[in-house]
């Protein structure tokens, strides 16, 4: 494990403060319209572009496909995989097939219940939970997979992927000690890099990251662009472990309609600016105003 | 023990469309206990039954028995209508319940009057809630009693997701977060090395993974005849 | 003549059955009983057990409480042949046993059944007179209440009794010793005229041992004779002028009064004696218009034998009592009484608690008067029988074996006072009842046989029980003014009213009465020890209710979802069967049933005599909760709607009603709107405690509320 398999990984191992986009597939075949927003805004200023599996349980093209096309247009993804919609079969043959095609950051999720979206009739899997997903790649890279031959014994691939594998937490979590010691089994387990959920409270982030110091992996804090004061009391309500203050609320229903993406970076901006100096980095997630990324990493003062 | 909850009464009248001799058979067990299909709610269905067939002219006549269980044929003894007079019987038990008298009883039409849901006990009065899956690999001893499989929406083993909503799992707001009740039962139990231990991918072959499952009790096989000396 | 829904039918021989032991009760049992009733049998609420005749007063109180007058009086006549009477006189120990005394005050048994049985009268109740009366005839010399019940329960036998009685009216003690204001003659004329009317022929004015003797009425046909002339003389003492005129043994004296003859007295009467005896001479001589009146006894104010209330009476009345003191001579003074010579008494009752008076013969007083009244107790008068061949004992009292009463001949028997201890009327009946038993045991087989065994009693409440009884204050019976009692002779208290009868006996707890569980259909789910408002049931195997704790209210037998719950007191399947009753009564078109909390109903209400509402049919019941959602359901596949009358929250008679009774209506509608019927057609009114003009309207108000889709 000495050489880093992916452009994010040295870029965290050399110790810069590295930022990270994200997107989202569409629903449905027309890829181009998230390529262009990669392209044209992340390619340039992130380390690399998050792709969504499946996001809360909505269908859409998957993040293998546009985690490969990414990758053909010099982009490095980092291939998002759920655990909810495959057993481990498909899950470890999926991983094989991304790396295939030229995958190599991996962020290891349970995800959302179907309960949350648009198929709520369907069938949840979660034949692993993120642990066991995390240990199934650590397994991977070691040249096996989790069945047995005939005889008994682990099977052996031809051919072992290597990965930079990721898991995610809940800094903000109301109850943060369990969300701590899960967060310690996903890294025994095998992850190495971590991207949070959302985070406005820097104050609250800080002391989050001084109770996990004894724990490696880098940190790469995450920020999800406000777009309307409306969406922040949204989040406050019904995403659990977000809390966004009252004086960004503020911010955001104070400002003028045409005004609010200016307002959205700085308070981005800020945010990062007020971070940087206890992670290792920032993951941002801008929801489609992808082209809001290079403004947030000058605001940042990056 | 077994919940179930009475089937939507339209359902049950489409099931008997056709029918003119119905026979209602509640069961003295579980769903007697959670108050879906014991002798009276098997009266009420009746009642309800008829009171249909009277506003819509279907004359339809409709008996009502219960017995102690439908899951073990010795009770079919106990029959105080003979169910094999009738065009229709509404089961009011448990999915088993139904299952079993239509395999004794092949020549009948048993329909089921319920459906089965979970497995649960009364949390207070009138309130049943889910407790276990039946998942044949019992992990409450390192959860404090508290089942994952069951009371996890996702049925994780390794500890919350980030779905913990002001303790309440954001499936479903009025069900606790399982591994929130785990965590804070194992930290007052003082084994919270329990949550700490990484399990490793659950085998699914004890639950449903390995298909239909049975119990084996040799020591009660049938003896044959011994051959008198 | 049949007695109403069958509360009275229980088939002794299905109980012997089946085994009682401690509640283990099948559904096969309840199946071979024609009604649960019978379970009562097995055992005695505390009021029954102590009544000597052991009327089955939880039953008559239950009829009372639905206005069921009749049927009660029914009840009370299978047992007891003189219910007017003792409705007035008796001494209630039913009262003193009563468990309600326990929550607050004991019901006023003997109230209601007064109020009872006199509103019914002789002719409003049933006369169970067999077709055929064609068994031997028997004679009984004495028409008190021991001879005339022996004489009634021979004629309910098929015997043909014929009654001697030596005055020319008949009664008995009641008749010629009570004074009418405790007893007014038209009372006990009905109990005479009820019994003489099952075939009892009564032949007054004829003392047996003059034209007719005992060996006599053998030889004329009487295949048996019962002596029942109870306690016929009046005890007094060898002392100086005892014989003067105006000094009067007691029973002669009230006998005058009973005969509407005026005892010659003077102006200041001294009854001797501490007795309820000694207290109606005392209080007859007050109404005669004596200046004074006072009574001098043995015993202190707290050995008095005299009834409490008697003597309260008596004081109120103007008489006064002079205690520890025992008469020695009648002074007279030139033909005139002038005093009572008495000694001072040291005790009554020695350390074995026998009467053993020590008198101080030292200290000498006497008592001014002009008349002397002894009432120091009464004696049987065994003159009659001399000659008959009948053996008297060592004490110079009939030769009488109590368990046969036969005397020394075996066709001669025995009941009421000449043969037991002083007793009051009730227990004169029930000897009379057991010797006409007796009799016709000797003369159908030979041998006299009885099992005097009783049931069970049902055990005290526990307070923790009692406690969540709701209290209902007892009843008060209306007493007249002293000054108006003593003007005449009318009754000292007042019947009570209607209202007040059903008042009262709906505080009875009906005990023993309550809830069952049928062991093989209980599916030990909780519902009954979670709803039961008293903490009830208990589950161990399967659920049980201990029959003495029991209030019967019907919650779990109603909530129960096996049905394994019966009540002892109804028959099976009770309100569903008065429920089609009372819907094929109403004429075509529209049909509604109206559920109704009786507690507040009047008589008229429950019998189905007071003003309708077009088209309703009324069923009332003890309270809504009883009243079970299946009901509900299944009355509305006999009509097109129902109402539910429940009482107003905290006004039933037992604790949450009102709530238990709004979330059963509720879930009836919602189990008619899932099923794609008009949830309005189950509607609830919390105000049957409003009186039948509020009944009325809120069913007419409830009715419209149908319509609405």
């Amino acid at each position: 494990m000495t050489e880093p398999v992916s452009n994010l990984q040295s870029q965290l191992e050399s110790g810069k403060f590295v930022v990270t986009g994200e997107i989202g597939p569409p629903k449905g075949v027309n890829v181009d319209k998230c390529l262009h927003e990669a392209e044209a805004y992340l390619k340039n200023s992130v380390a690399a572009v998050n792709v969504t599996d499946i996001q809360t349980a909505v269908m859409r093209t998957g993040s293998m496909a546009v985690s490969h096309l990414l990758v053909s247009k010099g982009i490095e993804p980092v291939y998002q995989m759920v655990t909810r919609d495959r057993n481990r079969l498909a899950l470890q043959s999926d991983l094989l097939s991304a790396y295939v095609l030229g995958v190599r950051n991996v962020l290891a999720l349970t995800g959302d219940h179907v309960a949350m979206g648009d198929h709520p009739a369907a069938k949840p899997v979660y034949d692993l939970d993120s642990v066991s997903l995390l240990a199934a790649i650590t397994n991977l890279e070691a040249g096996r997979d989790m069945g047995l031959d005939t005889k008994g014994n682990p099977n052996q691939l031809d051919g072992a992927p290597r990965f930079f594998k990721g898991a995610c937490v809940t800094p903000c979590a109301e109850e943060v000690e369990p969300q701590i010691i899960k967060l310690e089994k996903k890294i025994e387990a095998g992850a190495q890099f971590i991207q949070t959920q959302a985070v406005y409270d820097p104050a609250a982030f800080e002391k989050f990251m001084n109770r996990i110091s004894h724990l490696k992996a880098p940190v790469l804090v995450g920020i999800v662009m406000l777009k309307t004061a409306g969406m922040a009391k949204y989040m406050n309500s019904s995403v659990p472990g977000v809390n966004v203050p009252d004086a960004i609320i503020k911010r955001m229903a104070d400002a003028a309609k045409e005004d609010r993406q200016k307002v959205s970076i700085e308070i981005c901006g800020e945010l990062v600016a007020k971070m940087k100096h206890c992670c290792q980095g920032a993951h941002l997630m801008t929801l489609g105003w992808d082209h809001c990324v290079p403004e947030i990493v000058k605001a940042a003062g990056l | 023990m077994i919940v179930a909850e009475l089937k939507p009464f339209d359902e049950i009248m489409a099931m008997l469309a056709g029918s003119r001799k119905v026979l209602v058979l509640g069961c003295g067990s579980c769903v007697t206990v959670c108050l879906s299909g014991g002798q009276k709610q098997a009266e009420e269905l009746a009642s309800l039954i008829r009171l249909r067939s009277q506003q819509t002219g279907m004359d339809i006549t409709v008996d009502v028995d219960c017995i102690t269980r439908q899951c073990d044929k010795e009770f079919f003894d106990n029959f105080k209508f003979d169910p094999r007079g009738y065009d229709a019987v509404v089961s009011l038990a448990c999915g088993v319940g139904v299952g079993f008298m239509s395999r004794e009883m092949p020549d009948l039409r048993i329909l089921p009057g319920l459906n089965t849901t979970f497995y649960g006990a009364n949390t207070a009065p009138g309130e049943w809630k889910e407790f276990c899956h039946g998942c044949g690999d019992c992990v409450l001893a390192w959860t404090g009693g508290i089942c994952p499989i069951a009371r996890c929406s996702k049925s994780l083993i390794n500890g919350t997701c980030g779905g913990t909503n002001g303790g309440k799992c954001e499936v479903k707001p009025e069900m606790d977060c399982a591994w929130l009740l785990i965590y804070q039962r194992l930290r007052e139990l003082g084994k919270l090395d329990e949550y700490r231990k990484i399990r490793p991918a659950r085998d699914w072959r004890k639950d449903r993974g390995s298909g239909v499952r049975r119990l084996s009790r040799q020591e009660l096989s049938q003896i044959d005849e011994e051959p008198r000396q | 003549m049949n007695v109403g829904r069958g509360n009275l039918c229980y088939n002794s021989v299905a109980l012997r059955e089946i085994n009682m032991a401690h509640s283990d009760l099948t559904s096969r049992d309840v199946a071979s009983l024609a009604n649960p009733a019978g379970l009562m049998e097995n055992q005695y609420a505390p009021c029954r057990w102590a009544c000597p005749v052991h009327a089955d007063v939880r039953t008559y109180i239950q009829l009372v409480a639905e206005g069921r007058f009749a049927e009660s009086v029914d009840v009370i006549r299978n047992r007891l042949a003189f219910a007017c009477v003792c409705g007035r006189v008796c001494h209630h120990p039913c009262e003193k046993n009563c468990r309600r005394q326990d929550v607050d005050e004991a019901v006023a048994i003997r109230e209601l059944k007064r109020f009872v049985a006199e509103k019914v009268g002789s002719s409003g109740c049933t006369v169970s007179r067999p077709e055929t009366q064609n068994k031997a005839r028997v004679a009984i010399v004495g028409s008190g209440p021991a001879g005339m019940s022996a004489a009634l329960e021979l004629a309910r036998k098929g015997y043909r009794p014929t009654v001697f009685e030596k005055h020319h009216l008949a009664g008995g003690i009641p008749m010629t010793a009570i004074p009418k204001y405790r007893l007014p003659r038209d009372v006990l004329q009905m109990d005479v005229d009820w019994i003489v009317a099952h075939g009892v022929e009564v032949v007054t004015g004829a003392e047996i041992g003059k034209e007719r003797t005992l060996p006599s009425l053998l030889k004329d046909g009487f295949a048996a004779v019962i002596l029942a002339t109870g306690l016929a003389s009046s005890r007094m003492l060898p002392l100086p002028n005892i014989n003067h005129p105006r000094v009067y043994p007691v029973l002669d004296f009230l006998r005058e009064l009973a005969f509407d003859r005026q005892p010659a007295i003077g102006s200041d009467v001294l009854v001797v004696g501490g007795g309820n005896v000694a207290m109606d001479a005392a209080r007859s001589a007050v109404r005669l218009g004596a200046r004074r009146v006072r009574a001098v006894c043995l015993e202190n104010e707290q050995e008095m034998p005299a009834w409490e209330w008697e003597r309260t009476e008596a004081l109120e009345e103007g008489v006064t009592f002079i205690h520890r003191r025992g008469p020695v001579e009648v002074v007279t003074d030139g033909g005139s009484i002038r005093a009572l010579r008495t000694r001072g008494v040291k005790s009554v009752f020695d350390a074995d608690k026998r009467f053993n008076p020590q008198y101080d013969d030292s200290d000498i007083q006497d008592l001014e008067c002009d008349t002397v009244v002894f009432a120091i107790g009464q004696a049987p008068d065994f003159a009659f029988t001399h000659d008959s061949g009948l053996e008297m004992d060592s004490r110079g009292r009939l030769a009488f074996n109590p368990l046969t009463q036969q005397t020394s001949m075996p066709n001669i028997f025995a009941c009421g006072e000449i043969v037991t201890p002083p007793g009051s009327v009730v227990e004169a009946c029930a000897s009379g009842v057991r010797v006409a038993a007796a009799v016709d045991m000797h003369l159908q087989t030979g041998s006299i046989r009885f099992n005097d065994a009783l049931p069970e009693k049902i055990g005290t409440i526990p307070a923790v029980t009692a406690g969540k009884v709701l209290k209902f204050q007892r009843q008060a019976v209306d007493i007249a003014p002293a000054n108006e009692r003593v003007a005449g002779w009318s009754e000292v208290d007042h019947n009570l009213t209607e209202e007040a009868a059903l008042g009262e006996a709906r505080r009875c707890m009906g005990c023993g009465g309550g809830a069952e569980v049928m062991v093989d259909k209980c599916a030990a789910c909780m519902t009954c020890v979670r709803v039961c408002p008293f903490g009830i049931p208990k589950v161990t195997d399967v659920a049980r209710i201990d029959s003495a704790l029991c209030q019967s209210c019907g919650i779990c037998i109603a909530e129960c979802p096996a049905g394994a719950i019966i009540s002892r007191s109804l028959p099976v399947g009770d309100v569903q069967m008065r429920t089609r009753h009372a819907v094929e009564l109403l004429p075509a078109g529209r049909k509604i049933v109206a559920y109704i909390g009786g507690f507040k109903a009047s008589a008229a209400d429950w019998v189905g005599q007071s003003e309708s509402v077009e088209g309703v049919a009324k069923v009332y019941l003890a309270s809504t909760t009883r009243l079970a959602v299946s009901d509900m359901l299944h009355a509305l596949t006999l009509a097109d709607g129902v109402v539910v009358v429940g009482c107003g929250q905290g006004l039933d008679r037992y604790p949450q009603s009102a709530g238990r009774t709004s979330l059963r209506v509720d879930h009836a509608r919602r189990l008619l709107q899932s099923a794609g019927f008009n949830a309005n057609a189950v509607q609830i009114s919390l105000a049957a405690h409003e009186g039948l003009a509020g009944v009325n309207e809120a069913i007419r108000q409830a009715i419209s509320q149908m319509s609405q889709p």
